[in-house]
């Protein structure tokens, strides 16, 4: 619950752009032309640029000791809401496992797209119209936007942008959205601890004195095996004389 | 900066550490020059998380290896000292800033040349031949990675030398997927077997075995992995004849009236001021690159070609490692026994290059070696390492949990011949935030590397295919898939040594042939490009020309 709350005091300080902001800009948007209302007449949408990042990045000497993101965040409340809930669709809690949104998923992909760096900026062109564009379709299909909107709501949205060859024709940009939020959801979540317990990494860990242990006896039996199977044969190496 | 030295050394990494380590052991009073910022290895951020890290660590153009890497104040580009490529050419040109250089971060890959590597020439026809042999450089080898410390095999398998006995540290042992890929190579003929690395697996002198933990590109403050921050430099201080002289960014080399170094002049970054410092020798180890710069930008009595170039040879036959990469999945290393696999943070196991035979009998479309670094297991997920999933919900979990540790890389390392294309000169017209005009470089690689590339596709291709897995990388046409010149950061050349003064700038000490107290103790006097990587030849011609400057300066000839 730690990552929780740090997450919550993190956002506090952002600027209070609120679920009508976004919607005026997408207003904006479609008044333009450049919106439609549904997924059938989406393709050839040209998917709006949000306001460019002018902030400075951390440098070429910053404290290693006390990392720092020195750039402002820069998504909305209802952004961060989007996020969120898209987040936990792709990784919802399991049994003892925390979802996305759990382990603060939202504040990384606004420490993410509010970066000054050239690929953040790139994934800043997509990922920000894309969360606008799901609360538009939410609020097509459901009368709100997709944090508020029923599950089945949301999974019948994600069922349109989520396989890769089942993608619904026209939906091919919120696709290409849903697949960078699908390996930065699942990057933020194994990159922290409580990532590191569900996949099992033991963490950069000085656990042992003396030589390096090596794999268990019950890691070496199972590659044995494996190498049985196919013709193969397990053989330590021999080092020279030392 | 009044007081004169016996030995002006410019650069504190692998060639600059050395020399100041072996002068000041010798008695000589040694001033340091370093262009970056003064680094105490405590800074090394080793257990730190990525998740505490802006992007959970994750290279941008600040900080392009991490924002945990050891590097300070360099990268690919530097704001204010850029460098230029020629119409038509790309080339990437890594510096650090700081003292230690880039021994700070390196991989700690510690291949000794063999007896082929020091005469290419002699062998294909191509390329030079060095001035000295495997034969001349074994004991040199010996007294430097005992020094450094090594872990690694002993085979002493074709052209890859054996070191003598009680020089190597115990490599540690093989992961299961390193077992696994042996387990294939073993079937085909493609020896898979321990690296050698310049890491500690047990304490040596002030510094500690390594513990199993924090990558080493970040630094070892333990001391485990070597680099000049924590052995070389605090070793000649020690000695109480070591000057350090931290943000000097050296230009020119000064040319007395009778022909000899008298010193250098460099530019005070804090302050903008010109000095000189004065020595009675002269040792540029600043890398490849800012070597030949420094010689190409002095031009005593206004000499056009720069100094020690009488040749003509100073900035040519630059050259770099040949790199490709392929990545590749292996659906039987699924749902293993998980274990603590992160070991020494690098290299247990490399695919040293094993086809001399038909290359030795011409049924190979080049003439070099290559070897490859492989890796791969139950390491820290990073940020970027989730594409290729599909749908999304909880099934998501266990897709993620099957394929950790079932991936694996294959990296090919490979000898580049020096050709005509490849060269450095002085930018015309740009020059850096100090007035000092830069660096130029021109790139174009040779039908050699690029069929050796194909060669490491096909050797990959027959692994993975002995081993059940998939190559999940688009296996490219050579030309696309070669790395970019510089980008593999084992540019040499610039300085080559040699037995003429007419085709080569030093002779086999690093001693330049046009003046007698100017030595050059860093990669720039390669006259070849091994697939071995240089840093332990670097610091062993580095300890064999320092010595020789020693002794010169003990019987009074310098």
């Amino acid at each position: 619950m730690a990552n929780l709350i740090n997450t919550t005091i993190r956002n506090a300080h952002l600027v209070s752009v609120d679920r009508r902001t976004t919607l005026r800009w997408l207003a904006a948007a479609t008044a333009a032309g450049q919106l439609a209302a549904c997924g059938e007449k989406f393709s050839g949408l040209a998917w709006p640029e949000p306001p460019p990042i002018t902030a400075k990045g951390y440098g070429k000497d910053p404290n290693l000791a006390a990392p720092k993101v020195p750039w402002p965040l820069t998504l909305t409340k209802q952004e961060l809401a989007t996020t969120a809930a898209l987040a936990d669709l792709i990784l919802p809690a399991d049994g003892e496992a925390p979802s996305a949104s759990q382990v603060g998923v939202q504040a990384f992909v606004d420490e993410w797209v509010s970066a000054p760096y050239p690929d953040q900026q790139a994934q800043r062109k997509l990922i920000i119209p894309g969360l606008a564009w799901l609360d538009t379709e939410a609020n097509t299909r459901g009368k709100t936007t997709f944090d508020k909107a029923a599950p089945e709501i949301q999974k019948s949205i994600a069922d349109d942008i989520a396989f890769k060859d089942k993608v619904k024709p026209g939906l091919e940009k919120p696709a290409e959205f849903f697949t960078r939020m699908r390996s930065l959801t699942l990057g933020a979540y194994y990159t922290t601890p409580e990532g590191w317990t569900q996949i099992g990494y033991p963490g950069n860990n000085p656990f042992t004195t003396g030589p390096y242990p090596g794999p268990t006896p019950e890691a070496i039996d199972h590659i044995r095996g494996v190498l049985d199977t196919m013709g193969l044969k397990l053989v330590f190496p021999d080092n020279g004389k030392l | 900066m009044a007081d004169d030295y016996d030995a002006v050394v410019v650069g504190s990494g692998a060639g600059g550490g050395m020399a100041a380590y072996v002068l000041t052991k010798a008695g000589a009073s040694v001033l340091m020059l370093e262009a970056g910022r003064d680094y105490d290895p405590s800074e090394a951020a080793m257990l730190n998380l990525s998740h505490d890290a802006p992007l959970r660590g994750q290279g941008t153009p600040d900080k392009e290896f991490g924002y945990y890497d050891a590097t300070i104040d360099g990268g690919w580009n530097i704001p204010d000292e850029p460098y230029t490529s020629a119409e038509g050419s790309k080339f990437m040109w890594w510096r650090s800033r700081m003292l230690g250089g880039r021994t700070n971060h390196w991989a700690r890959n510690s291949f000794r040349m063999g007896p082929y590597d020091f005469k290419p020439h002699t062998r294909d026809g191509h390329g030079v031949d060095w001035p000295v042999s495997y034969e001349d450089m074994a004991p040199w080898y010996d007294k430097t990675e005992k020094l450094v410390g090594v872990y690694g095999n002993n085979l002493g398998l074709e052209n890859h030398p054996k070191a003598s006995p009680g020089v190597l540290h115990t490599p540690p042992k093989f992961r299961v997927p390193e077992l696994f890929v042996k387990a294939g190579g073993d079937a085909l003929g493609i020896p898979v077997v321990p690296a050698r690395r310049a890491v500690l697996t047990k304490d040596m002198d002030n510094r500690k075995a390594c513990y199993w933990a924090s990558p080493c590109g970040r630094g070892c403050g333990i001391g485990a992995a070597f680099q000049t921050t924590t052995s070389l430099i605090p070793w000649a201080m020690a000695t109480g004849k070591l000057t350090i002289q931290t943000g000097a960014m050296v230009y020119e080399v000064i040319l007395g009236p009778t022909g000899k170094a008298t010193g250098v002049r460099y530019i005070d970054k804090a302050s903008g001021a010109h000095r000189e410092a004065k020595g009675r020798v002269v040792v540029l180890a600043a890398s490849t690159g800012e070597t030949a710069r420094m010689l190409l930008n002095s031009k005593p009595n206004g000499r056009p070609e720069g100094l020690a170039n009488s040749s003509g040879q100073v900035g040519r036959n630059l050259m770099d490692t040949v790199g490709s990469s392929l990545s590749a999945y292996f659906p039987q290393l699924e749902g293993r026994p998980i274990y603590n696999e992160d070991g020494a943070m690098g290299l247990h196991a490399y695919i040293p290059f094993w086809d001399y035979k038909n290359v030795a009998e011409g049924k190979t479309t080049f003439t070099r070696g290559y070897h490859m670094e492989i890796g791969g297991g139950f390491g820290e997920p990073g940020i970027g390492g989730f594409g290729g999933y599909d749908g999304y919900g909880s099934s998501l979990r266990g897709e993620v949990k099957k394929k950790y540790g079932a991936r694996f890389g294959f990296t090919q390392r490979g000898e580049m011949i020096p050709n005509a294309k490849c060269y450095m000169e002085i930018d015309p017209e740009k020059k850096d935030k100090y007035g000092i005009p830069v660096a130029r470089f021109n790139w174009e690689w040779s039908e050699h590397e690029l069929n050796q590339v194909t060669h490491f596709q096909n050797a990959v291709k027959s692994l993975v295919d002995k081993l059940g897995g998939t190559i999940t990388s688009d296996i490219r046409a050579p030309k696309d898939a070669i790395s970019t010149g510089g980008e593999i950061i084992h540019e040499v050349g610039t300085c080559r040594m040699g037995s003429d003064a007419k085709d080569s700038v030093a002779n086999s000490y690093g001693k330049t042939w046009d003046v007698d107290n100017l030595y050059l103790t860093d990669g720039s006097v390669f006259a070849s490009k091994a697939h071995k990587n240089p840093t332990i030849t670097i610091l062993t011609m580095a300890m064999r020309n320092s010595e020789q400057i020693a002794s010169r300066l003990k019987s009074g000839e310098l």
